[in-house]
């Protein structure tokens, strides 16, 4: 049986450079080591491009060439024989080997000498092996299809977002054996991702935003593509992340309004994956480990398969939410009179962000939500809502089509647990909610 | 420029020293359609002029290279200290396979030794620095004469030729 090119994923890890070898037209061989050989599909390659090099004149005069992999288990060595076609120098593909050309060229030592300027994909017309010893493999991967199996009937069991979000968080630890992971969901409007969920992390970091496009988990967002970085790297690390202009949020000065990012401080192994429904983006997953390695094609493989049953659930969810939560709650006296000192809540108009105390809770839709919700009590006495009545509020603000409430509001109802316990929000049925005060409010609004 | 007789070698007493070394041996030849191929190399010897360089290749693990280098007699050899990075390309046009000698084995030997050592100390197990490089019981001797060399550790000098 011919080797498949499939079955020689491990060796586009990145951890034993490959070889390529290629002729130029006056005959006249040239051999190189190459950072990145990328698995593109199962008849193609893509070698990373990083300098005007003699292999990169070769194969543009003679497309035909030799590259050698190594298996990084086994140290066994296979022969490609390739065919240069074509060189992308953006899109999906080439920012998968940027992100992957970073973690390699960290672990090398190498971080700012290795600069991808394209992707040189290439057709693989032949697979060999090359004779030799070689040691025994690893055992199996843990990500098996049994195990997947089972992982997403339980993921199918969510009956609304916030358990589905739980249930994918909970099968990553167990049976996955994944213990720092995050879910992020998307803001289409504000083009940002926020985090909805984490495990492993001394702090939550629920709220936590950045920006489509930033580090590793902005970039598989923005490009829909999965992520895998073995090797720490400062490029695509937290770094960047947790670098946010404030005065693009107009505060005053002092005022912390952001939330720090979860993560791991010795994390050298970090995966982000998409989560879509058809083809719209509704959030990222993300996790990482101290292990260098941890995350192989085949745990791409395993999240990716997570990621789109999860997407495919949100989106089913979503339209049911929107369906069904046609009625108003009836006008109902909160149960218990709030008690003890009263709770000062300010809110600043200029981007709807919310301070309790001197500390900042919240802000944007989620802000602009927990505000009506404030209002209503002291007002109305009103402590029963829909979701309908917040998408037909005007004040909220939310966009038109796929509005995300349903993650705005499990964003707020964890950040209250996590920061404000004296406010609590507590799902009563589908498309409806209680809004508990536990202490006598004192209400602020600071103008623009 | 070409490797005639007369003509200074490209190689310092450093490089010389250098590709004798714990480095990876890859060379490269082609065949008649311009399809290059490539073998992972037991060790290099070169001569006390520095005129003539030697590279050891398993002959089972070398492809249809031989046949290439007898046919056409034009090689490139790369040699690369996995710990620094520092890498040097040797071309050739006058390759031929010569009479492996105990001289040869020897080099062999001592390159198998200095190799696990330099991946060692990288983090690399001896099993799999071993395995990389192949037990090399059946050897064969490409020998060429430097036509020029190039100076290919990764950064802005890659490229770069080496003046005699």
């Amino acid at each position: 049986m011919p080797l498949s090119l499939q079955s020689l994923r491990p060796c586009f890890e990145g951890a034993v450079p490959a070889v390529i070898a290629t002729c130029a037209r006056d005959g006249t061989p040239n051999v190189s080591y190459i950072s990145e050989v990328h698995f593109v599909d199962a008849q193609h390659v893509a070698l990373s491009f990083q300098f005007f090099s003699k292999t990169r004149q070769n194969v543009l005069e003679n497309p035909r060439a030799t590259v050698v992999v190594v298996q990084p288990d086994t140290g066994a060595q296979y022969r490609l024989a390739v065919r240069y076609l074509r060189t992308e120098d953006s899109g999906p593909l080439f920012e998968c080997m940027r992100a992957k050309l970073a973690g390699i060229a960290s672990h090398a030592g190498m971080t700012g000498v290795f600069k991808l300027r394209g992707s040189d994909v290439y057709r693989v017309e032949s697979v060999s092996e090359v004779y030799g010893t070689t040691l025994e493999a690893p055992p199996a991967p843990e990500v098996d299809v049994t195990t997947l199996r089972a992982c997403m009937a339980r993921l199918s069991g969510a009956n609304d977002l916030a358990s589905l979000i739980d249930a994918l968080l909970d099968v990553l630890e167990d049976p996955i054996g994944i213990v720092h992971a995050m879910v992020l969901m998307y803001d289409p409007v504000g083009e940002r991702l926020y985090t909805v969920a984490s495990r492993g992390y001394a702090e939550s970091g629920v709220g936590a935003e950045l920006h489509l496009g930033e580090g590793l988990i902005g970039t598989a967002a923005e490009a829909r593509i999965p992520i895998r970085i073995s090797h720490a790297t400062s490029e695509f690390g937290y770094g960047r992340a947790m670098r946010e202009d404030a005065e693009s949020h107009g505060l005053t000065a002092g005022l912390e309004a952001r939330i720090p990012f979860p993560g791991l401080p010795q994390s050298q192994s970090q995966i982000a994956v998409p989560i879509l429904a058809e083809q719209r983006l509704i959030g990222v997953l993300f996790a990482e480990s101290e292990a260098t390695g941890r995350f192989g094609y085949d745990e791409e493989d395993g999240f990716m398969v997570l990621a789109s049953h999860v997407g495919a659930i949100a989106s089913l969810l979503e339209d049911e939410a929107v369906s069904t939560a046609g009625e108003y709650a009836q006008p109902q006296r909160a149960s218990a009179a709030p008690q003890g000192a009263p709770l000062r809540v300010r809110r600043y108009l200029e981007n709807d962000s919310i301070f309790v105390g001197e500390d900042y809770l919240i802000k944007g839709v989620a802000g602009a939500i927990l505000w009506r919700l404030l209002r209503a009590h002291l007002e109305d006495g009103r402590s029963e809502h829909t979701n309908r009545e917040l998408r037909l509020d005007p004040a909220i603000r939310l966009p038109d089509v796929s509005d995300n409430l349903e993650a705005r509001l499990i964003l707020l109802q964890r950040r209250l647990e996590e920061r404000c316990p004296a406010l609590r929000i507590e799902k009563t049925g589908r498309g409806r909610f209680r809004f508990n005060v536990l202490r006598p409010l004192r209400l602020a609004e600071i103008p623009r | 420029m070409t490797g005639e007789p007369g003509q200074p070698s490209p190689l310092d007493a450093d490089h010389a020293a250098f590709i004798q070394g714990g480095v990876s041996v890859i060379v490269a030849s082609r065949n008649a359609e311009l399809v290059a191929d490539v073998v992972r190399g037991c060790g290099c010897r070169v001569s006390r002029d520095r005129r003539q360089v030697t590279v050891l290749v398993e002959p089972s693990r070398a492809g249809t290279l031989l046949d290439d280098v007898v046919a056409n007699g034009m090689v490139a050899v790369v040699f690369s200290r996995p710990s620094t990075h520092r890498t040097i390309q040797l071309k050739g046009t006058d390759a031929r396979i010569v009479k492996v000698t105990p001289a040869d084995r020897a080099v062999a030997a001592r390159h198998l030794a200095a190799w696990i050592e330099e991946l060692g100390s990288i983090g690399y197990a001896n099993e799999f620095a071993g395995a990389l490089r192949g037990r090399a019981e059946h050897l064969a001797a490409i020998r060429f004469t430097p036509s020029a060399a190039f100076q290919q550790t990764p950064g802005p000098g890659a490229g770069q030729r080496l003046e005699p």
